[in-house]
C-alpha cells in the first residue's frame, strides 16, 4: 500500500474520531446548559411559592 | 486538587496530550515497515480508545459491586455514566478498527477472536441500557443493572486476552507479554496518546456525572413543588 492510499484510511479514521467526540461533547454541553436553566427556573418557582416572612 | 480534577481541566489536559500524541505520531514516529505501512498510524488513537473503553467497563464493574454492597445511588450513577462513555469509545473502536481492517487486511470485518469478542462487549453493554429502560422502579432498576454490569464484565478480560489465547487470529499483539513490541519513538507517541485518552475518559465521566447530578436536582425540585 502506498502512503497516499494509506493516508486516505488514516484520515477517515481520525475524522470519525473527531466528529463523534465533538458531537458527543456538544450534545452533553447542550444538556448541561438546559438542565442548569431548568434548575434555575425551578429554584425560582420554589422561592416564589415559599411563604413570605410575616405573612400567614 | 479538586480544581485539577474538574471536568474542564481534564478536557484541557486531554486535548494537550492528544494533540501532542498526534503530532508525534505523524512527524516523529516512523512509518511502519511491515505490511501495514502508513495505515498503522491509526494505532495511535485506536488502541488507546479500546483501552479506555475496557477501562470504563471496569469502572462500571467496580461501581456495580459497590452499589450492591452499599445500595448508595451515587454508585449507580457512576455505573450508568461509565457504561455510556465506554459504549461511546466502543463505537469509535469498531469504526476505526473497520477502517484499519480494510486498509491492512482488505476486508471491513473478519469474524476473528478480538473483533468478535469486542462486538459482543458492545451488544452486552447496549443491552444494559435496554434493561434500565424496561424497569421502572428506581431501586430495582439500579440493582438489576448492577448485577447485569457484573455479568457483562466477564467478556472484558476475554476480549483483552483473546489475541493472546487464540494467536491464530488476524489481530496482532503489540504490547505486553507475547507482544511484538514497538520501536522507542513509536512507543513515546503511543504512550502520550494513551495518557491523553485516559484523561479524556476521566473528563467525560466527570462531566456526565455532573449531568446526572443536575438531573437529580431537577427531579428533587419538581417533587418539592409537586410537579
Amino acid at each position: 500500500m502506498t502512503i497516499a492510499e494509506g493516508a486516505k484510511y488514516v484520515a477517515a479514521a481520525y475524522a470519525v474520531i473527531l466528529v463523534v467526540l465533538a458531537a458527543y461533547y456538544l450534545v452533553s454541553a447542550r444538556r448541561v446548559s438546559t438542565l442548569r436553566r431548568d434548575v434555575e427556573l425551578l429554584e425560582e418557582e420554589v422561592r416564589r411559592r415559599a411563604p413570605k416572612p410575616g405573612t400567614d | 486538587m479538586k480544581k485539577v480534577l474538574s471536568a474542564p481541566a481534564l478536557f484541557v489536559g486531554s486535548g494537550i496530550f492528544l494533540v501532542l500524541g498526534l503530532l508525534l505520531a505523524f512527524w516523529y514516529s516512523p512509518v511502519d515497515a511491515s505490511t501495514m505501512g502508513y495505515s498503522q498510524k491509526i494505532l495511535y488513537f485506536h488502541a488507546p480508545i479500546a483501552t479506555a473503553a475496557l477501562l470504563a467497563f471496569g469502572v462500571a464493574f467496580v461501581a456495580a459491586v459497590l452499589f450492591l454492597r452499599s445500595q448508595d445511588p451515587k454508585w449507580d450513577r457512576l455505573g450508568v455514566v461509565s457504561v455510556r462513555v465506554g459504549l461511546l469509545f466502543s463505537v469509535l473502536v469498531m469504526a476505526t478498527g473497520m477502517i484499519w481492517g480494510k486498509a491492512a487486511w482488505g476486508v471491513w470485518w473478519a469474524w476473528e477472536p478480538r473483533l468478535t469478542t469486542f462486538l459482543l462487549v458492545c451488544f452486552l453493554y447496549a443491552a444494559y441500557f435496554v434493561l434500565r429502560s424496561v424497569v421502572e422502579e428506581e431501586q430495582r432498576r439500579a440493582t438489576y443493572a448492577a448485577v447485569f454490569a457484573i455479568i457483562a464484565f466477564i467478556d472484558v478480560p476475554i476480549t483483552y486476552l483473546s489475541t493472546r489465547l487464540l494467536p491464530e487470529g488476524l489481530h496482532p499483539v503489540v504490547l505486553g507479554p507475547g507482544g511484538g513490541g514497538m520501536p522507542g519513538n513509536m512507543l513515546v507517541s503511543f504512550m502520550i496518546s494513551m495518557f491523553g485518552m485516559m484523561l479524556l475518559l476521566a473528563a467525560l465521566i466527570r462531566r456526565d456525572l455532573g449531568i446526572e447530578d443536575l438531573k437529580e436536582r431537577v427531579a428533587d425540585l419538581k417533587n418539592s413543588i409537586g410537579g
